[in-house]
């Protein structure tokens, strides 16, 4: 087609200056038959395409027969490509797709609107319900459900768990800054400047934690992301900061190792028993409750102290996670969590999985579901006491 | 050290690796050239097959595409006037206007030799700059950055095309088009009149595609044979690596800006290939042919473009910040081998380290290579008629914007962007400056408010950084302010300039056809009333975040208000021309008489042609909404096969066979494509 096009140029191709408003004698219009014969045909191909094509390339899927052979699992990823959780995603989801009995191939889909408010709206009214479609959770995506922003259109108590992993953070600051250790954060001349992303993102714990030891903290938000924010305190721009478990290791051992920084404590995980109990990867950071009991002497009020568990346990112990509707059939959410149970036991999994499950388990047991949604169903009380912060530490308003 | 680099190199020559590297440096060309897929698009569809892999072998695929998406995605912005990407606008400001002038073949060589040379250097300059990037990134705080981004828009409007009050405008509304969206400091709502899809801000994509791509389609589709001469180059590729050499310093030049803005994290690549070009004006002798294809123009800015890939891999891989998504998912990439990014790496992964390097290095070269040896028949696309073209390139950009979001409303938009640039065009509005004040809002906006919470009160003035930077800024104002006082001491030189200009400007029928017409001043009344509106609404916002949206408002009331007076001055003394002519007419003076009948006719001419294009305009804007309410129905394959058909027959008057199979071809590329690449086909009601 191209060739033919060409051919005709290069014959007609006359010194006009004037453009095309005297072009030289064109092809007609064709004629209203021919043209009728041509728009039918593709218009009928065109119907037949949209009508037809999509209920015969994708069949009905048969998940709940205990094989996902032929299968394809969509999974949604509200966040943008490559980020932690698009990696975390796109690692686990490869896996356990692997793993799954029929070997189901797998297609990641990144919808990266509104902060994952979109993507996660989108899949909660369109998802299919056959357990061919996955939904990942992260702290972007819940704590706007936790804050009953008037966007999310999302309620994960009527989304079923498949598997859950978390992660953990460590509160440090720099020695520049006169800090050496968590005496130091209260009482102060001038209180230390902490570089934040925005108070209703994950920032919000560590805030919660400041606001529970009554830190002296000068919060600024504005941030591109966490490491810039660990690079603003190399520079001295900013004195505290915290990195979770992943980071921890590149961004701020080596300032530790060289004096420009020193940890404080880790927020802590939640275990079984609903405890705020020291991180495993840092056994030797104290939690903020026991920051508290040294700098204040007594036990933090009982109130403020469950604000900040139920908030750590929705953002940090089950922090990212695998879900699908409500309605899908039990046998396929049973074959999903069991096989990624199996997985998570794996030594070998564990193994290659390591970095990227950021030295928590992957967390797939039977009573998940009741966990987690213990953790999710969050209390008027909690969310009370977060707006309440929000509004008068930070001047931020939910409508 | 040169132990590992040597061992790095030694196990590339394995064949398997080479043959992960050619997998990923075809992968790459094919993808850059699809406007708005770009390096995003290249590493989405290669990091799946990297599951499972040995790191080095998928690194090495990675980078193989990484290092050459920017060298093929300069083809759409040279030949189509369609930049997929920030960066590949400033090579569009000379590379498109050499197209348009028939040395299409010329304008591409040079852009890729440029490329690989880029890249090559981009290499160097990564195993250079591994030990000083700690102390570089460390010594450029929030008021350095801050002022970058200054300097970006700056440059951008300055040195663009047609005079400098436009060029501050356009660059202004871009500014104020970046800030729709959730504010980086209070995480409010602005601009977003309560919608969802508005409160994440306007994709980039969209916004090149449509400021450029859409208008370009739109001005030329009225035509429907090709009017240039292709200017035949003699000697092949011999004269066109000859005519490269002689541009060597620009293309050191331009790379190692390259490497050093794309070191900077979260600013570099867009204000680095702005900061190549704006050196490569600055210090040129002649400057009178810059965007209007001057090669030092493509040379510079496109070196510049392929060592900012190279130059983002350090804060990458040294801080785990990555300057872009395709480099956040090489890092995700990394993570899942165990490999943490960080100071650490150069010493824990110092054979990594040199694969990446070298990887860099070849792929560059074979990437450009083979884009070079494809430049004769790459260059042919140019003697397609446009009207042919269009539905095509429709197609594909829209396709190609739907892919950021996902999100139909990202697709009008693009329209209504479209129209937007069609009229910027027209009435002579550089929109380069709108692009980079698009990009650089958020960061602009993010580094001010850091700098002035972070700093006690101006004290960030002084610093060194900051003060370079301001000096750069106006130096080049106070430059020509001294030459334009010694020039006015009588000299003809500026005269001799302007006419010059307007010899060269017939060349593109569009550009600036409008310019001193009651469009262009209703283009500079409607900034004006952008602005007012837009510092009317930002009253309601908190005042840490009614800050920036203020000071751009007030800054874009100024220029679009000097704007304005300029075009009701320029008409009013055209209006007192034209009455001196009736006036004169009848008295028989007979220069005057002479005169009026010579220009009239002419007029009579122009007029119509721009009634002409505005038709154009109008109705293939029309078009492509027709298109948007067809996908919206039946999706994005039946509505292309209901468009397409319609636009060839009677549009663009192709005959029936061609038609046919025209759309016949495209609906099996589109039907193919999701299964090919990560794409995905908007989908329509009935679907």
């Amino acid at each position: 087609m191209t060739q033919h096009v060409e051919e005709e140029d290069v014959a007609t191709t006359a010194d006009e200056d004037a453009g095309s408003a005297q072009d030289p004698p064109e092809r007609p219009a064709p004629t209203p038959r021919l043209a009728g014969a041509v728009l039918a045909g593709f218009t009928a191909l065109a119907v037949g395409v949209s009508v037809l094509g999509g209920d015969f390339l994708n069949p009905a899927a048969s998940t709940a027969d205990g094989d996902y052979s032929g299968e394809t699992v969509e999974m949604m990823i509200p966040l943008a490509e490559g980020g932690g959780t698009d990696t975390w995603a796109r690692f686990v989801g490869a896996e356990l797709t692997e793993a799954v009995p029929g070997s189901p191939g797998l297609a990641p889909v990144n919808d990266d609107g509104g902060e994952g408010i979109l993507g996660t709206n989108h899949f909660m009214t369109s998802a299919k319900t056959d357990g061919t479609e996955v939904l990942v959770s992260t702290a972007s995506t819940v704590v706007p459900y936790l804050l009953d922003m008037p966007s999310v259109r999302y309620d994960f108590n009527k989304l079923r768990p498949i598997l859950a992993n978390g992660t953990g953070a460590v509160v440090y600051a720099r020695t520049g800054a006169g800090v050496r250790g968590v005496e130091d954060l209260v009482n102060r001349d001038k209180p230390l400047i902490f570089g934040g992303i925005a108070a209703t993102s994950l920032d919000l714990t560590t805030m919660l934690a400041f606001d529970l030891l009554s830190a002296d903290i000068d919060a600024t938000f504005g941030f591109e992301g966490r490491g810039p924010v660990n690079l603003a305190l190399q520079r001295g721009e900013v004195d505290i900061d915290y990195q979770t478990t992943s980071s921890y290791e590149p961004a701020v051992e080596p300032l530790v190792k060289d004096g420009t920084a020193v940890p404080l404590f880790s927020l802590g995980q939640v275990d079984e028993d609903g405890e705020i109990v020291r991180d495993p990867n840092f056994p030797d950071l104290p939690t903020v409750v026991e920051v508290y009991e040294k700098l204040h002497g007594e036990q933090p009020d009982a109130e403020a102290l469950e604000t900040y568990r139920a908030i750590l346990a929705l953002t940090y112990t089950y922090q990212k996670a695998l879900w699908v509707p409500e309605e899908t059939p039990d046998e396929a959410v049973e074959l999903l969590r069991s096989t990624a149970d199996e997985m998570g036991a794996d030594p070998a999994f564990q193994k290659s999985a390591a970095e990227v499950l950021g030295g928590y388990p992957l967390d797939a047991s039977p009573d998940l579901a009741e966990r987690i949604g213990e953790a999710y169903r969050v209390d008027e009380s909690v969310r009370e006491d977060v707006l309440e912060l929000l509004e008068t530490d930070y001047d931020i308003t939910i409508d | 050290m040169t132990e590992a680099a040597f061992s790095a190199l030694a196990s590339l020559a394995d064949p398997s690796l080479l043959i992960m590297l050619a997998v990923g440096v075809v992968a790459g060309l094919v993808i850059g050239l699809i406007p708005g897929l770009g390096g995003t698009g290249a590493v989405a569809i290669l990091l799946p097959i990297t599951f499972g892999m040995d790191p080095e072998p998928a690194l090495a695929m990675l980078i193989g595409a990484l290092a050459v998406v920017h060298t093929s995605d300069t083809v759409a912005a040279v030949l189509l006037g369609a930049p997929g990407s920030a960066s590949a606008s400033v090579t569009m400001l000379d590379g498109y206007s050499m197209a348009r002038q028939g040395q299409a073949k010329r304008a591409l060589s040079l852009a890729f030799l440029s490329s690989m040379a880029g890249g090559l250097i981009g290499a160097v300059g990564l195993t250079l700059a591994i030990p000083l990037a700690r102390p570089l990134v460390l010594s450029f705080g929030s008021p350095e950055l801050f002022m970058l981004t200054i300097l970006g828009v700056s440059l951008a409007a300055v040195l663009s095309r047609g005079n400098v009050v436009k060029g501050l405008t356009a660059g202004l509304l871009g500014l104020l088009l970046g800030l729709v969206g959730t504010s980086p400091t209070t995480a409010e709502e602005r601009f977003s009149f309560g919608s969802l899809f508005l409160s994440d801000g306007i994709s980039l994509v969209a916004v090149a595609l449509g400021v450029f791509g859409l208008a370009e389609i739109a001005s030329r589709v009225g035509q429907r044979r090709v009017t240039e001469k292709p200017v035949e180059l003699s000697g092949g590729w011999g004269s066109g690596i000859r005519e490269w050499i002689t541009h060597w310093t620009h293309v050191i030049r331009g790379a190692l800006i390259g490497i050093w803005a794309g070191v900077l994290p979260g600013v570099g690549a867009t204000a680095g290939t702005w900061l190549a070009y704006g050196q490569a004006v600055a210090t040129a002798k002649d400057k009178r042919k810059f965007g209007k294809g001057d090669p030092r123009g493509i040379v510079g800015p496109e070196s510049a473009n392929n060592s900012v890939e190279a130059g983002d891999l350090i804060p990458t891989f040294l801080f785990g910040i990555p300057g872009g998504v395709p480099s956040a998912m090489l890092l995700g990439m990394l993570l899942t081998y165990g490999i943490q990014p960080g100071p650490a790496i150069v010493t824990d992964h110092l054979d990594l380290m040199y694969l990446i390097v070298w990887a860099f290095a070849i792929a560059s070269v074979a990437g450009a290579f083979l884009c070079f040896l494809a430049t004769g028949s790459l260059a042919k696309l140019t003697k397609v008629p446009f009207a042919v073209l269009g539905p095509g390139l429709l197609v594909v950009m829209l396709l190609g914007a739907f892919q950021e979001g996902g999100q139909l409303g990202d697709l009008w938009v693009m329209v209504a962007l479209g129209v937007a640039g069609f009229f910027l065009k027209a009435t002579g509005m550089p929109r380069a400056p709108f692009l980079i004040g698009f990009v650089l809002a958020i960061p602009m906006e993010r580094y001010y408010y850091l700098t002035a919470s972070l700093y006690d009160g101006a004290s960030w003035v002084a610093r060194p950084g900051v003060l370079a930077f301001a000096a750069l800024l106006v130096a080049p104002v106070l430059w020509s302010l001294v030459k334009r006082l010694r020039r006015a001491s009588g000299s003809v030189d500026d005269g001799h300039r302007d006419e010059h200009a307007s010899a060269d400007e017939d060349a593109d029928e569009l550009e600036g056809s409008l310019a001193r017409t009651p469009w262009s001043l209703g283009v500079a009344v409607a900034a004006v009333l952008l602005f007012a509106g837009a510092l009317w609404v930002s009253g309601s916002f908190s005042d840490e975040a009614q800050l920036m949206p203020r000071l751009v408002a007030l800054g874009g009331l100024a220029a679009a208000g000097v704007l304005t007076w300029q075009e009701i001055r320029a008409r009013r003394r055209g209006a007192a021309r034209g009455g001196d002519r009736a006036v004169d007419a009848p008295a028989g003076s007979s220069g005057a008489t002479m005169l009026a009948t010579r220009v009239e006719p002419r007029l009579d001419a122009r007029a119509l042609a721009r009634r002409h294009d505005l038709m154009v305009g109008a109705r293939t804007f029309a078009a492509m909404a027709v298109f948007l309410v067809l996908v919206m129905v039946g999706g994005y394959l039946a509505a292309t096969l209901v468009f397409t058909p319609l636009f060839l027959l009677y549009a663009a008057r192709t005959r029936p066979r061609t038609a046919i199979i025209y759309t016949l071809v495209l609906g099996a590329v589109l039907l193919a494509l999701p299964s090919l690449l990560p794409v995905d086909l908007p989908m329509g009601l009935l679907q």
